[in-house]
């Protein structure tokens, strides 16, 4: 495919890739890094608090972001009529969806 | 630099993101076709297409910003407040922080969907991203705003 008819396959699925990783980032901890604000410093991969809270946030968005430009990437080289079956309602779908999921894992704040 | 000066860039840029979206939502869900005459209908017709690629920049350059001044909320404004038992103050935020990384991954969809003309389905696409950006925005300016009124500006 050319760049201009392979960037909306690269968009479609780096949203859905990119939501879904985020989401199992966050819920399974795959911080690509780790961020000790206490001390400022950074470690790789998860590491335990040292000196105060870590911070895996960066990470998490790092992690998630990564998988969706492989995935991005890959879905590019896809034939050109089954790209063109995607549907373009995916790029908000599985978004919206992860959102609802962070409202549902994060209930527990709004039930105590 | 000062973590107060950046909190006061971060809200200054969210309000003109703010503005923007709002304005780029309203225009595509509550459309005008004719010319406008009032405050209201000049708000529901402006140029939406033209807000688009201020809105991606104004987002990175917000998100970035309270990426840096996130480190200050978490040694020295989440411990206290969750101290204080603010429950859902703290579980707003940490919506927030979800709901804005999510929104990241939206952004090249979101610019793709502003750049060209579109299938009727694509018109569709595009609004409803818009109205997911606008939402996690204003999400996001709200929460901000009341953790601002609990625990902001150096308190």
């Amino acid at each position: 495919m050319t760049t201009a008819r392979a960037f909306p396959v690269f968009a479609i699925v780096f949203a859905v890739t990119y939501a879904v990783a985020y989401v199992i980032a966050v819920e399974q901890n795959y911080a690509l890094f780790t961020y000790h604000p206490a001390i400022e410093e950074f470690g790789f991969l998860v590491e335990p608090p040292r000196e105060g809270p870590a911070m895996y946030w960066y990470g998490w968005i790092a992690t998630a972001g990564i998988v969706a430009l492989v995935a991005g990437v890959i879905a590019c080289l896809v034939p050109e009529q089954m790209a063109k079956r995607l549907w373009s309602g995916w790029s908000w779908a599985v978004p919206v969806a992860a959102m609802f999921a962070f409202g549902y894992l994060l209930r527990g704040f709004f039930t105590r | 630099m000062s973590t107060t000066f950046l909190l006061i860039v971060h809200g200054l840029l969210a309000v003109a993101l703010l503005g923007a979206v709002t304005h780029q939502a309203v225009s595509v869900w509550l459309p005008i076709h004719k010319p406008a005459n009032s405050f209201v209908e000049r708000v529901r017709g402006v140029q939406a297409g033209s807000y688009a690629t201020a809105i991606i920049v104004l987002y990175l350059a917000t998100a970035t910003l309270g990426g840096i001044i996130y480190p200050a909320y978490r040694l020295g404004i989440r411990v206290v407040i969750e101290q204080l038992e603010m429950w859902s103050a703290n579980g707003a935020f940490e919506l927030k922080e979800h709901f804005v990384a999510v929104g990241l991954g939206v952004l090249p969809a979101y610019w793709y969907y502003w750049r060209k003309p579109l299938a009727e389905d694509q018109i569709r696409t595009r609004a409803i991203l818009t109205g997911v950006l606008a939402f996690i925005v204003w999400w996001s300016f709200l929460v901000g705003h009341i953790l601002n009124n609990i625990r902001g500006f150096g308190s």
